[in-house]
């Protein structure tokens, strides 16, 4: 009885499977690093080269003077420059290590409420449209009332920082985990999956691309709040990227203001780039890619 | 006849015998729910025995209630009235979608619902190539679950299912959506496996011929309220195909009895 058909069967299960190699990714015929990553840049390469060119165009027809508006080629002359100094570097360090540390605990500290929040119907009902109520509320309001708990010090950029970016990354997961397809919950609750298990196994890693965009969106709340408070709560001692934005300001620099404006923008279209790179890995692996 | 309410599956006894060899048994099960129209009835009394190793299918038009006495069984949900008794056996369900965790391999599914199952981690590996043997897709373990079609996807629904071990079956409607090719080449497997496995299956469909094909009792369902309405034993040899003059014959049978509660 168990043979029936057999042979045709096998041949029905094998065929697809080599169908599928076949089409798929893997047997797609590599194409050359180099041609990979000219098809991939010259687009972006393209726009930077038309803002560049408009950019010039305006500084020819003299709209402003050339000490107020500079043109492309002195900037990058002096983003040049200000990269090779000792003095960028070491405010890069003091930007990049307050981003550091209020992302990372705005991580934590998001993580926990999200998870904590779609766990309980309760505290979902007493804090859920808080959070984003949180989330659309413009991180500068805070400085005020920050520089008043906090003196003018570290603690008041990370507070906001933090305030920035966690409703984000709690929302993220909360609506990750409440988009949870129900069949998937299902066919969990079928194969014994139960309370703590259903959550570890099933509930979080399908909510996880949801989670990665809050990321991202945490990010960009992150670094927005950071640069405020950089502007608004100057340490004397501790040079950073917002207070050379300050200083280039008070010293009518455009060229420099401009530069260090160039750097910050790049910064955060780098983390936010990481962060896209492992947001689109994820989504491809389970298909939900954009069509290449 | 009312009975307790039943608790959750194999905790709490049939309140009284049921017959030697059956697996599944209902009891004057009831299901209402509640909805912005008030509360319907679903379910209405519903006595069943199935026996150890039997292929039962639940045959009716939708809204008869054949998925939410599947459901019943599963204990994916619990009966307004009535006792349902599977004496303590695993139960394995498979739906009309597969239902794949997307995020994991073919092989991290079924080695999800092994762990699930309590199966230690170092016998996971070869049990996955024997259940990925077991559906005849061997060679596709590493594979994602969007890179397979849709016979395949339930193919590894399948093997998922059989890695708990259960030796009660159930099938909600699993091949509705699959062409008739894959569909019936899903037929023969699932009767070889049920075979293999000595499965009791309750296999939900409203596909006249489809329950025919497969089972050795068709139990007919009419909604309002969801009862059984009439059964169908089918008493045809195995293996059987979907165009076999036997099969069209039950499913004649199985159409008129759908067919004559319509009509005026």
């Amino acid at each position: 009885m168990s043979d029936i058909d057999a042979g045709r069967l096998v041949g029905k299960a094998a065929a697809p499977t080599r169908r599928i190699r076949f089409t798929g990714p893997e047997g797609r015929p590599a194409a050359s690093l180099g041609s990979r990553i000219v098809r991939r840049s010259w687009p972006p390469l393209l726009a930077v080269i038309i803002t560049l060119l408009l950019w010039e165009v305006v500084y020819l027809s003299g709209w402003r003077p050339s000490y107020v508006l500079p043109d492309p080629a002195t900037v990058l002359q002096r983003t040049g420059e200000m990269v090779a100094s000792g003095k960028f570097w070491q405010a890069l360090g003091t930007t990049m290590f307050r981003a550091a540390a209020g992302f990372g605990l705005a991580l934590g500290i998001g993580t926990l409420i999200g998870l904590v929040v779609s766990f309980s119907r309760t505290l979902r009902a007493a804090i859920g449209s808080m959070i984003t109520g949180l989330q659309t509320m413009p991180s500068i309001a805070w400085f005020p009332f920050a520089i008043l708990l906090f003196g003018l010090s570290e603690s008041a950029i990370l507070f906001v920082v933090i305030l920035g970016a966690a409703p984000s990354i709690a929302n993220g997961i909360i609506s990750g985990i409440d988009d949870v397809p129900k069949a998937l919950i299902r066919t969990a609750t079928v194969l014994g999956a139960r309370g703590l298990s259903l959550y570890r196994y099933v509930v979080v890693p399908a909510a996880l691309p949801a989670y990665l965009s809050g990321l991202k969106q945490g990010w960009a709340f992150a670094w927005r709040s950071l640069m405020a408070g950089e502007l608004l709560v100057i340490i004397a001692s501790k040079p950073s990227l917002g207070v050379q934005l300050q200083f280039h300001r008070e010293f009518a620099d455009t060229a420099g203001l401009m530069s260090v404006m160039i750097i910050i923008l790049v910064l955060g279209m780098l983390i936010d780039g990481v962060l896209s790179r492992v947001s689109n890995g994820v989504r491809a692996r389970r298909g939900m890619g954009p069509v290449s | 006849m009312r009975l307790g309410t039943a608790g959750p599956r194999g905790r709490m006894p049939a309140p009284h015998a049921t017959t030697e060899r059956a697996a599944i048994s209902l009891r004057g099960v009831g299901k209402d729910f509640r909805g912005a129209a008030g509360e319907t009835v679903a379910l209405d009394s519903v006595d069943l025995d199935i026996d150890a190793g039997d292929f039962v299918c639940l045959l009716g038009q939708s809204g008869c209630g054949k998925s939410t006495l599947l459901n019943l069984i599963a204990g994916l949900d619990s009966p307004s009235r009535g006792s349902i008794d599977v004496g303590g056996r695993r139960v394995g369900m498979m739906f009309q979608d597969a239902n794949l965790f997307p995020w994991l391999t073919v092989r991290g599914n079924i080695e999800l619902a092994l762990r699930l199952s309590g199966v230690p981690a170092r016998e996971f590996g070869p049990r996955v190539d024997e259940l990925l043997e077991t559906v005849r897709l061997p060679r596709a373990a590493s594979m994602r679950p969007h890179e397979l079609s849709g016979g395949m996807r339930q193919r590894v629904a399948l093997a998922r299912t059989l890695a708990q071990d259960c030796s009660i079956l159930l099938m909600d409607e699993p091949f509705a959506a699959l062409d008739a090719i894959t569909r019936d080449a899903m037929h023969d497997e699932t009767e070889r496996i049920w075979l293999e496995r000595e499965l009791t299956i309750v296999f939900v469909t409203h596909n006249v011929r489809e329950s025919a094909r497969l089972g050795n009792r068709v139990l007919v369902m009419t909604p309002d309220p969801g009862r059984i309405d009439s059964e169908l034993r089918i008493g045809l040899q195995r293996p059987r195909r979907m165009e076999d003059p036997g099969v069209a014959d039950r499913a004649a049978d199985l159409h008129r009895r759908l067919s004559g509660r319509n009509e005026p």
